[in-house]
């Protein structure tokens, strides 16, 4: 297993979907679909989207679940609601909170067509240490870093620069492969 | 005065000590928070009475215009104006009840103050603390203006201006200002200003936060600066009528006093003021054409101005009422502040239980309605419908109410009866019922204290400390 390398498994920078910081939400989510037509060597989809500084430097990383976020209603409840947790209110109480502030909020339709319009730097996440990997490292480093994390995708970095992604599907892919290859 | 600075910069070194996982520096609230000629200016004075232990030591500590009462040690300390008030200590041979537990006490319980810088702070009532129920400590901690500290044993806080920190156990923990805690243990929080929590684990909890924009018209305080706001304005403008309680030896009783009531020599009290049967008025409270009916008691730091109290109310420590009539049986909680106006009174119906740190501030005629739980901000009858609710109907909760900022979750009528029982209690420890022979408290125990001086250094190295003294019958 250790003989596959991080590089050869990363989908490369230019591969992936990105937008420049100052981008909106809709312009992400447009990346996202335009780098999967494009990207067909393997069945398994991007699920996130790098954002760039003006350098084309990666300073963050929009995934689905930083879009589904956007769509929460802002309030200043939201926060109150969160905070409770450390007074003690117990996790079904808190659901049944969220749950009603749910019911109030706007349908979706209309918060999706707001939530397109806010900026991606607003939502992003931005790298952590353990979430940059060498290109030359084995996979089992970055198993290692995967599941520690835990992390859906790791950056995956050369001369200190960012030039690919190793998705935890690629990782996966490979040692599915070799498991194979172990049976046969 | 250097010895004293020493001490100042030894309790706060302590303090951020405790508060390291917190990442919080008191440095800049506390500096230059009280000037340091201010606590070489004053007198500490202690009680002296036939019903109280008598068992005072004090050690390397500044006691400026404090007092004393009950059993209390202080050391390597500094008391700026405070009241510790052990008259509610448990005794030798009582026995403590908590859970399947009944825990005999074995020696007197006392107040350890220790390390602590406390600013016109209030210190009553006694450890409800299981593990420590001889000791009511009170250790690393630093409290601003008008905090409460009412049988909380703590280690490691810093409680902001207005904050209570009520039969709860606390370890390194910062209060914001006017914030109130009784959640029985808690540690490393930091509680923002204007929370209010009650919690009773497995039977209640009760949480409201103040709108934090709105709450700073009446108490603010930022790095850098004294508290400001309302609440501070209102307590500064009759300063100087406490001020001259304290430069005089031998003072008249200011109104007629019945027999079974108590006025406290250190309380001020204005024109027009009328005291029932059976009432109690502490240290520090002020009463102004106030009316207080059987029964009713104004503590420590209270405020009663052109106000009726028909009977059996409690004005718990630091509440203030302004041109507002209370029926009977009303509970007005810990710092709270209810002000109505000379054309438009507030009227709080019988039964009714202001939550701690409620503010009430109508500019209209406003009555609340018999029977009723009140909390958080009310200025309008809007407002009151959204933090009132029925005690009749919060008895029938049994999972959870969110109201406006308050949350509940657990059982309404658990938390109901336990206020309720509360209640009942504080009548009696104060001698509401007394019958003439039964039912004594502090109304009828607290007529004769004798009060006694005891002053600092002068001038010189130690200049502000006052020597170790031990005091005993």
């Amino acid at each position: 297993m250790s003989e596959y390398r991080v590089k050869e498994l990363m989908v490369p920078l230019s591969e992936y979907a990105t937008v420049p910081v100052g981008s909106t939400l809709f312009e992400a989510v447009l990346a996202l679909e335009e780098a999967q037509e494009e990207f067909d060597h393997t069945k398994y989809k991007h699920r996130a989207i790098l954002i760039l500084d003006k350098n084309n430097r990666v300073i963050g990383k929009l995934g689905q679940l930083d879009v589904l976020r956007a769509l929460e209603p802002k309030d200043e409840n939201a926060e109150k609601i969160g905070e409770l947790g450390q007074f003690g209110f117990s996790p079904s109480f808190i659901h049944k909170l969220r749950k009603q502030r749910r019911l109030k909020a706007a349908p979706m339709k209309d918060v999706c067509s707001k939530a397109s319009k806010l900026k991606v730097e607003d939502f992003m996440q931005t790298p952590s240490e353990g979430e940059f990997i060498e290109a030359e490292a084995y996979l089992d480093m970055a198993i290692m870093q995967l599941v520690t994390g835990p992390h859906i995708s790791l950056l995956v970095t050369h001369n200190e620069e960012i030039i690919g992604i190793l998705r935890m599907t690629d990782a996966f892919a490979a040692v599915f492969h070799t498991m194979k290859e172990c049976e046969i | 005065m250097n010895e004293l600075e020493k001490l100042l910069g030894r309790i706060i070194q302590r303090i951020n000590v405790n508060l390291r996982e917190l990442e919080y520096d008191v440095s800049p609230f506390i500096k230059n928070l009280v000037p340091l000629n201010q606590m070489v200016k004053f007198h500490a004075f202690y009680g002296i009475t036939p019903n109280h232990s008598l068992d005072f030591l004090f050690n390397h500590s500044n006691l400026a215009g404090s007092y004393f009462l009950g059993k209390i040690q202080v050391r390597n300390s500094i008391l700026y104006k405070s009241d510790i008030r052990g008259d509610e200590l448990k005794s030798k041979g009582d026995v403590f009840h908590y859970q399947k537990f009944e825990i005999p006490i074995t020696t007197d319980e006392g107040i350890d103050i220790e390390d602590s810088f406390l600013i016109k702070t209030l210190v009553h009532n006694f450890s409800h603390d299981p593990e420590t129920l001889e000791k009511f400590f009170i250790r690393d901690t630093i409290t601003s203006h008008y905090a409460n500290i009412h049988g909380a044993p703590m280690d490691g806080s810093f409680l902001g201006p207005f904050s209570t920190v009520d039969l709860t156990t606390m370890r390194d923990c910062v209060i914001g200002a006017f914030s109130y805690i009784q959640a029985g243990e808690v540690d490393h929080l930091n509680i923002e200003p204007g929370t209010v929590w009650v919690r009773s684990p497995d039977d209640f909890n009760f949480h409201y936060r103040y709108p934090a924009d709105r709450l700073k018209d009446y108490i603010c305080f930022d790095k850098g600066a004294p508290p400001k706001g309302l609440f501070i304005d209102f307590v500064e403008d009759r300063k100087e009528d406490f001020g001259q309680l304290f430069n005089v030896f031998n003072i008249e009783q200011p109104a007629s006093v019945p027999e079974s009531s108590s006025l406290n020599r250190f309380s001020v009290i204005k024109p027009k003021t009328y005291i029932s049967e059976n009432v109690m008025v502490a240290q520090r409270a002020y009463l102004e054409n106030a009316w207080l009916g059987k029964g009713a008691n104004a503590q420590e730091q209270c405020y009663v101005i052109n106000s009726r109290l028909d009977g059996f109310d409690i004005m718990a420590h630091g509440a203030k009422i302004i041109e507002t009539n209370l029926g009977e049986n009303v509970f007005v909680g810990f710092n709270s502040f209810l002000r109505g106006r000379t054309d438009s009174r507030l009227t709080v119906g019988r039964d009714t239980i202001i939550m701690p740190h409620t503010i009430i501030d109508t500019k209209k005629p406003l009555a609340i309605p018999p029977g009723h739980l009140v909390w958080g901000l009310i200025t309008t009858p809007d407002e009151l419908e959204s933090n009132s609710i029925a005690l009749e109907d919060l008895s029938k909760i049994d999972a959870g109410l969110m109201k406006g900022n308050m949350s509940f979750e657990g059982s309404g009528a658990v938390f109901v009866n336990a206020f309720r029982e509360r209640i009942h209690h504080i009548l009696e420890a104060n001698g509401a019922f007394f019958d003439g022979k039964k039912n004594r408290g502090h109304a009828q125990k607290n007529q004769n204290i004798s009060f006694n001086t005891i002053q600092p250094y002068p001038d010189g190295e130690l200049q502000g400390l006052y020597p170790a003294i031990v005091i005993q019958p």
